[in-house]
């Protein structure tokens, strides 16, 4: 009888956290083929570098600005807006980080003024969809179109800079030695860790806070948030703003954390990967982690396989990642039907674009 | 508590839709506000509940001057209104609609349930079949109408509004409902009842404020109010004259059937999947015999969901037939196309018009006109058809008369009268109605009619789905009875009694 009882609150307590779970064991699954596989597949005898080696901190070292990028997506969605200008907020932001960083020389304030870049620039979306109304896509495209060319303009000085001093990694001496994890920790970046980190909390926020249920309320059904008294265009306001300061930060640390250097047009579409991956994460903080982990998996899997010497065209091997990206929006797509918890304000932009 | 509406005028655009109104509500007692669609109720009480800002006029609350400019502050003064919409977010669970809601919820779930503990309780105590992990698109729509009505007695809301509560529910659950209403006043709450329903307002009401065009012309005690005060009682009969502000109504009287040879013939119609065809109540018809004459209108009664949409559906040509021919004039039409349906002026008035009956994003003129797509010139002349279009919105009273706006922006009742105005005009020699009164007031219910009598006078055959069957008996010639897609029934009329119709309704042939 106790054992029953036991196991019923196990059943209970799993089925509660049964997110988190199902995020842990994701990211289980994604280390583990990460591992695995290209062993499995290619082995390069002779070749000095193995294709495993330290391949999970470069796919989260890839991940990280991704990452940043979905979860400022995810909230704006969220609210019923839908931001393609992300592409050009995390340009400018990249632009603005790197100039920062390489005139103060703190990294930190690089991604301050990088996050302050994007929001600035989502202030522009904000204004043409709320304020406007015009069409949330033509917005979107003309906020990405203009943060390309701002960028491209004020970066043209800090093309060919290189960072020598960027974020320090963390030192755990006694984390160290340890088989897998220590490798791990001692190339770890503050930034990465907070990107990490960044994902359980915001799913923490938004499934489990009022402030979070009035969001995805206003998402939603506007007139339905209006009626309980929410201010539906506020909420808008700041799931905008927040998307945009998370999408600046985003393109601040691929510049100062990942690249450490700034060319034009370095995020290749990043950000409009981004906002396909919030599709395939269902809008949900939890499963942005896992999700963003499978594109920068993928081109750190590229980047090794080019580095090993794989007799594969370097151009088509950068594709990889965007092929994995569609490959796995087809089977989402096919698994969950036209919508997996998409907010309901979202089906009258779509509606209302013609 | 005492809230007094004071000269509150309110205008859209060119439509007045309150003008000067003054009105008290009272704790304890449920004020029926009773009008016809349009009459300017809903408005009223949305000012109220801050949802618009009135013009001119104000309210005061125990002789003290407010301010209520969002629904917030009208919910933290103590108004709560219960939408004909409602108001919830079907995607979201119970709890957290009713947390959305009230002002008191913990910031973060995890921390005081102790406001939660209340909520709960009074969601069981009202209705004990929600759980409140149930999400809201699962609810049937009673059960969604309760959850309203929790989430505004949750928020203390001391004067309750209830915009036209009863259209949603079936007769049971309306009895139900006037029960529930009646122990709120008596818990002292202030009830305000929206509605045009006399049944309402005589099974509930303490006191009747009758609205017509904008303005309260009458406010009187209810028949079972017991209040010796000098206010005088009204018959049912005079509060449908004050609602519809004429003396007397335009009697319509049926004619009898012309011809004896028929001008729409349907034998053995059969249609719905092979599985659904052998197992009854899939909204199927099953081997279907029928004959119109020409200026005949038949009604068809049965329960919802006995097949009667699939019926319209098939004499239209919506749907492909199993087995079964239809010949309109001896041509077949079942083997035709929807256009061969324009153009031989087959007119169906489909159930929803929301979603079956009109392009919600085009204006009301292309609406109006698209009915004869078919005919139109190559290039078609727009200043000729928006004057078509406006006279028929004049004709079937379409409100707010503004042929430009798109059909997305009217109003249940009057997005019925856009497509009964399509549909009804030029001269179609067969109308398949299907509830063709659904939300309409007396007068626009009785403007229907007599269209529908004039187009039976010029020779048009009328197959006239309703589930009202007082109306079926008094204007139909024949009424045929649909029970599980077959036909159990048909009488002629005058001969048909309410007791053998209701009989066939209910319990098919086996007891005819």
């Amino acid at each position: 009888m106790t054992h029953l009882a036991k196991a019923k609150f196990w059943v209970q307590l799993s089925l509660r956290w049964r997110w988190l779970l199902l995020f842990l064991l994701s990211l289980g699954g994604v280390t583990t083929t990460l591992f695995l596989i290209p062993e499995a597949v290619i082995a390069a005898p002779g070749s000095a570098i193995t294709v495993v080696d330290g391949l999970l901190i470069s796919a989260l070292r890839s991940t990280a600005p991704l990452l940043f990028v979905v979860l400022g997506e995810t909230l704006t969605q969220r609210v019923g807006v839908i931001n393609l200008g992300v592409e050009g907020q995390m340009l400018v932001g990249a632009m603005t980080g790197f100039a920062a960083t390489v005139t103060t020389g703190n990294p930190w304030l690089g991604l301050l003024a990088g996050g302050l870049s994007g929001l600035t620039l989502s202030t522009l979306h904000l204004f043409l969809c709320l304020v406007c109304r015009s069409s949330q896509i033509a917005s979107g495209i003309a906020v990405w179109i203009l943060g390309s060319g701002l960028s491209a303009f004020f970066g043209r000085e800090f093309v060919g800079q290189q960072l020598n001093h960027g974020f320090s990694t963390i030192h755990t001496p006694a984390l160290a030695s340890v088989p897998v994890l220590g490798a791990l920790v001692t190339e770890m970046t503050p930034v990465i860790g907070l990107s990490i980190a960044l994902s359980p909390l915001l799913g923490l926020w938004l499934y489990r806070s009022q402030t979070g249920l009035t969001w995805r309320a206003v998402g939603e059904s506007i007139p339905a948030a209006h009626a309980m008294g929410i201010n539906p265009f506020h909420i808008q306001c700041q799931g905008i703003l927040a998307g945009g300061f998370l999408s600046g930060l985003g393109g601040a640390a691929l510049s100062v954390d990942y690249t450490l250097t700034w060319a034009e047009g370095m995020t290749v579409g990043r950000g409009l990967v981004a906002v396909g991956l919030v599709i395939i994460a269902r809008w949900n903080p939890y499963l942005a982690l896992p999700v963003a982990l499978l594109f920068g998996g993928s081109e750190a899997l590229a980047l090794r396989l080019q580095a090993v010497g794989a007799p594969i065209s370097p151009y088509l091997l950068g594709t990889l990642p965007y092929l994995v990206s569609i490959v796995v929006l087809m089977l989402n797509h096919r698994q969950s039907g036209q919508s997996g918890g998409m907010p309901d304000g979202l089906r009258s932009v779509f509606d209302n674009t013609t | 508590m005492h809230i007094q509406l004071q000269g509150i005028s309110k205008r859209f655009n060119s439509l007045l839709a309150n003008d000067k109104v003054d009105l008290d509500i009272f704790s304890g007692e449920v004020l029926a506000l009773l009008g016809e669609n349009g009459a300017g109720k809903s408005t009223l009480m949305k000012i109220l509940y801050g949802f618009y800002q009135a013009d001119e006029g104000c309210i005061l609350i125990d002789d003290r001057l407010v301010v209520i400019d969002s629904p917030y502050a009208a919910m933290a003064l103590g108004i709560g209104m219960v939408f004909q919409q409602f108001s919830l977010i079907d995607n979201l669970t119970v709890a957290e609609n009713l947390m959305l809601a009230s002002t008191k919820t913990p910031k973060w779930q995890w921390s005081d349930r102790t406001h939660w503990v209340n909520t709960h309780s009074c969601l069981s105590q009202l209705a004990p079949t929600i759980q409140p992990t149930n999400r809201v698109h699962d609810l049937t729509v009673s059960e969604k109408q309760l959850v309203e009505l929790v989430k505004v007695l949750d928020a203390d809301a001391r004067v309750i509004i209830l915009d036209e509560p009863s259209s949603v529910l079936t007769p049971l659950e309306t009895q139900r409902f006037w029960t529930l209403i009646r122990q709120l006043a008596d818990q002292g709450h202030a009830v305000v009842l929206i509605t045009h329903k006399l049944e309402d307002v005589l099974a509930c009401a303490d006191r009747i404020a009758v609205m017509r065009k904008g303005r309260v012309v009458e406010v009187c005690l209810a028949h079972n109010n017991q209040k010796p005060e000098l206010e005088r009682h009204l018959s049912s009969e005079d509060l449908i004259h004050l609602m519809v502000g004429q003396t007397e109504l335009p009697v319509v009287h049926p004619v009898p059937p012309s011809l004896a040879h028929p001008r729409l013939h349907i034998q053995n119609l059969w249609v719905g999947e092979p599985a659904a065809v052998s197992n009854p109540g899939h909204n199927a018809v099953r081997g279907i015999d029928l004959a119109i004459a020409s200026g005949e209108i038949i009604g068809i009664a049965g329960v919802a969901g006995n097949g009667q949409q699939t019926l319209a559906d098939a004499v239209t040509g919506l749907l492909p037939l199993t087995q079964g021919t239809v010949h309109l004039d001896g041509a077949p039409v079942h083997q035709a196309g929807i256009p061969y349906r324009t153009r031989h002026d087959i007119a169906y008035i489909p159930e929803q018009p929301l979603q079956n009956g009109v392009a919600t994003d085009l204006d009301l003129v292309k609406n109006l006109v698209v009915k004869d797509i078919n005919r139109m010139p190559f290039f078609p002349r727009r200043a000729k058809q928006r004057a078509q279009a406006l006279q028929l919105i004049q004709a079937f009273n379409v409100q707010p008369p503004n042929p430009d706006q798109p059909a997305g922006n009217l109003s249940g009742g009057n997005l019925q009268k856009l497509v009964l105005a399509r549909e009804l005009s030029g001269s179609p020699s067969l109308i398949v109605a299907c509830y063709p009164t659904m939300g309409l007031d007396i007068s626009a219910t009785q403007f229907i009619y007599e269209k529908l009598f004039n187009h039976a006078q010029t020779g048009a055959c009328i197959l006239w789905i309703s589930e009202n069957l007082d109306d079926l008996l008094r204007y139909s010639h024949r009424i045929a009875v649909l029970f599980q897609g077959e036909i159990v029934g048909i009488a002629e009329t005058r001969r048909a009694s309410r007791q053998l119709v209701g009989k066939w309704m209910t319990s098919g042939r086996q007891a005819a």
